[in-house]
């Protein structure tokens, strides 16, 4: 919030005042007209720096319309803008002067004021750069300011520090004429400079003689200082003839001119020197004083001016000769010098060598006899310590042996003990077996009396058993002939199994038993003679099908079945009604066996249709005889006890 | 101990007893036979009164058909076990 508003009143305090000022340039320059007033009462210059400044400031277009409007209205302003320019140097040192100029501006005349004011300015300029050049040459740091900062201060500094130098030395005008004159140096040159034309004018020559000595310069010294004094003379006169008045150097010149002319033709029918040769100088030294020899005379005789050299180039050949002679002279002695001083120092050696090896040996036989001692103190002290233990190994050993000895005894000892105890004992165990063979005789008495009592146990044992079976039994049968509805007799035969233990007759006989039947129990006679009254009717009805019976058979069975007359008792005959009647006989009297028999001959549909019914009767059956089987062991295990 | 449980429920349920095979073979006869005699009556009918002018004998036509289908299927169905019968006997 604050920042934002902040923002606003900066964007409106920037850029407002500019809007303004574009906006408004009467305004504007109404205000700058006050503002450069009043930069005229404080100083005098700075009304001509901002006009400057602000063609290239930031606000280039203002500017350019207010000086229009200064055109059109104060006229008298922008005159002095334009000349300050050239004084801009003055404008840095005049911190002493500027104040006093500001006077003119008081309107009276314009040119009287211009002329005033320019008058003042230049003596003022004047007055202070004259300052300037006399404290610069007073004090060092304000004389680097000085001739750094303003312009051409360097130069008059320069001009009255020469005329002081002059003054003080007079006769060095040379050093001082050539150090100011390095500019005209440049154009002398031309005059005097290399031309392609070697042999015929004379100044090319007596260049290339005077380049050469320079070269010679510091082998011919001692030799020739004759000639290249001369020569020398004219290379020291070419440059003064470039500044000095040319009146000696001409001079000069013409004399060297004249002698080379003269010298010319006399060179001309002399043979050209010989280049040096040194086969047998293998010093480089040497080899680079005769190349630079050779170089000389090959110079000299393309020159021409070999007769003139000749005996001077002689002369040097001698000496470099000389010289290399010198050298080798050096050389010897130095190489004789050397092998002396090798063989000397070799022998040196060779004394120290031996006096080395001498002390190393006697340090060695003295070591030797030293650790001869040592080895034998020890081999000593290993052999007292390696006795010591045999000592103590011998000492141990007989130790051992006696006690061995005693240990064998004692066992001996013991043996024989053992022997007369085992005597003992078979003797009193003799004894002991007569006195106590009719004892013995008694214990086995008591043990058969005792057998009979556990027989006997037995026995009353097994009559429980046979009790408790037949017990079994009969909870079973009362189980299956008690209730109304059949009932599973499962629990009584497990009863019966556990009492029965492990006899074989009953696991046969309960196994016998279909688990159907103990599981879901078996139907009463009672039910039996019910169900097969509802099977017989069904029977009947279809008593007389033949074989392969279609719907038409059925019907009329069904139908006949009705009006069919019913027998009774034991009726004879195979038909299904008789079967019938003899079964129905056999149940009412009880025997269940020959109902089953009877019904089991039943044929085709009436076989099927009365199939359940044997089924039950079957297993009926099979349980009662199971229980029969189990309760005649039982009788009969009760017999086998008694 | 459990007197009420009746063991004999289980099989009844599971399968006809013995006696009972042949009447159920009849029970499924007779309904076939409705079901059949119905059906064809009612395409009698249909046909009666689509072709023929509302006559009464195509219906009687119709039910004829259906009981003798039912009558045909009921005869195999006796022999089939009659000979089912048989079989495991001899």
């Amino acid at each position: 919030m604050l920042r934002s508003s902040l923002r606003s009143a900066r964007l409106l305090g920037g850029k407002p005042i500019a809007a303004a000022a574009g906006r408004q340039w009467s305004v504007a320059a109404a205000r700058q007209a006050p503002l450069a007033k009043r930069f005229y009462a404080d100083q005098k210059t700075p009304p001509v720096l901002p006009t400057s400044e602000t063609l290239s400031s930031e606000r280039a277009p203002p500017p350019p319309a207010p000086e229009l409007v200064d055109t059109t209205v104060t006229p008298s302003e922008i005159p002095p803008t334009p000349p300050p320019p050239p004084p801009v140097s003055q404008s840095a040192e005049p911190p002493k002067a500027s104040p006093p100029p500001p006077p003119p501006k008081k309107k009276k005349g314009f040119f009287r004021r211009l002329r005033n004011f320019i008058f003042t300015l230049m003596v003022l300029g004047a007055a202070g750069f004259g300052g300037g050049v006399w404290y610069s040459r007073v004090n060092d740091t304000f004389h680097d300011y000085f001739t750094e900062y303003v312009p051409f201060g360097e130069q008059a500094v320069l001009y009255l520090e020469e005329l002081d130098f002059k003054k003080r030395f007079p006769n060095a005008r040379l050093g001082g004429g050539r150090r100011t004159d390095p500019g005209e140096k440049v154009r002398i040159p031309a005059q005097s400079g290399a031309s392609w034309r070697v042999a015929e004018k004379t100044e090319p020559s007596e260049r290339r003689t005077s380049a050469s000595p320079s070269v010679k310069k510091p082998e011919n010294r001692p030799e020739e200082p004759a000639k290249p004094a001369p020569q020398q003379e004219a290379v020291v006169a070419k440059p003064a003839e470039k500044v000095t008045p040319p009146e000696e150097a001409a001079a000069v010149d013409s004399k060297a001119k004249a002698t080379d002319i003269k010298d010319t033709p006399a060179a001309k029918p002399l043979k050209s020197i010989d280049l040096m040769a040194l086969p047998d100088a293998k010093e480089p030294i040497v080899r680079d004083l005769v190349h630079m020899l050779n170089d000389l005379i090959l110079v000299i005789n393309a020159d021409g001016a070999s007769g003139k050299y000749s005996s001077t180039v002689e002369k040097a050949k001698d000496e470099v000769l000389r010289i290399g002679n010198r050298l080798k002279d050096l050389k010897n002695e130095a190489e004789k010098k050397a092998s002396e001083d090798v063989r000397s120092t070799v022998a040196e050696f060779d004394v120290a060598a031996n006096d080395l090896i001498r002390r190393v040996e006697g340090t060695m036989a003295q070591q030797e006899v030293a650790w001869r001692k040592e080895f034998e103190e020890q081999m000593k002290a290993v052999r007292e310590s390696y006795d010591e233990r045999v000592k103590l190994l011998l000492e141990r050993e007989k130790k051992l042996n006696e006690e061995k000895l005693q240990n064998q005894l004692l066992e001996q000892a013991i043996a024989l003990k053992k022997e007369c105890l085992k005597e003992v004992e078979t003797l009193v165990e003799e004894e002991r077996n007569s006195r106590l063979g009719k004892l013995n005789d008694l214990s086995a008495a008591v043990s058969q009396l005792e057998q009979l009592t556990t027989g006997w146990n037995e026995i009353v044992d097994t009559n429980l058993k046979t009790q408790q079976l037949h017990v079994a039994v009969e909870a079973v049968r009362a189980s299956l002939e008690d209730g109304q509805h059949p009932r599973p007799f499962i629990r009584e035969l497990v009863a019966l199994k556990e009492i029965a233990a492990d006899d074989a007759v009953v696991d046969a006989a309960i196994a016998s038993i279909p688990p159907s039947a103990y599981q879901r129990g078996i139907p009463t006679s009672s039910q039996l003679i019910d169900r097969f009254r509802r099977v017989a009717s069904e029977v009947r009805k279809a008593s007389l099908l033949p074989e392969d019976a279609g719907v038409a058979s059925h019907a009329s069975s069904w139908v006949l079945s009705h009006v069919m007359f019913k027998k009774q008792g034991l009726a004879e005959g195979d038909d299904v009604e008789s079967i019938l009647t003899r079964t129905q006989t056999y149940l009412e009297e009880g025997d269940l066996d020959a109902a089953t028999r009877e019904m089991n001959g039943l044929q085709g549909w009436a076989k099927t249709l009365s199939k359940d019914w044997l089924a039950e009767a079957r297993k009926v059956l099979e349980v009662r005889q199971a229980l029969d089987v189990i309760a005649a062991e039982a009788r009969l295990q009760s017999l086998r006890v008694e | 101990m459990s007197e009420t449980a009746a063991p004999r429920s289980p099989s009844a349920i599971s399968r006809p007893v013995s006696e009972a095979l042949l009447n159920e073979k009849w029970d499924r006869c007779l309904s076939n036979l409705l079901v059949k005699s119905t059906l064809g009556l009612g395409f009698g009918v249909v046909f009666s009164v689509l072709l023929f002018k509302r006559r009464a004998w195509p219906a009687y036509l119709g039910a004829g058909f259906g009981a003798g289908r039912a009558y045909e299927e009921c005869n195999f169905n006796l022999k089939q076990a009659a000979r089912d019968l048989k079989r495991p006997s001899v």
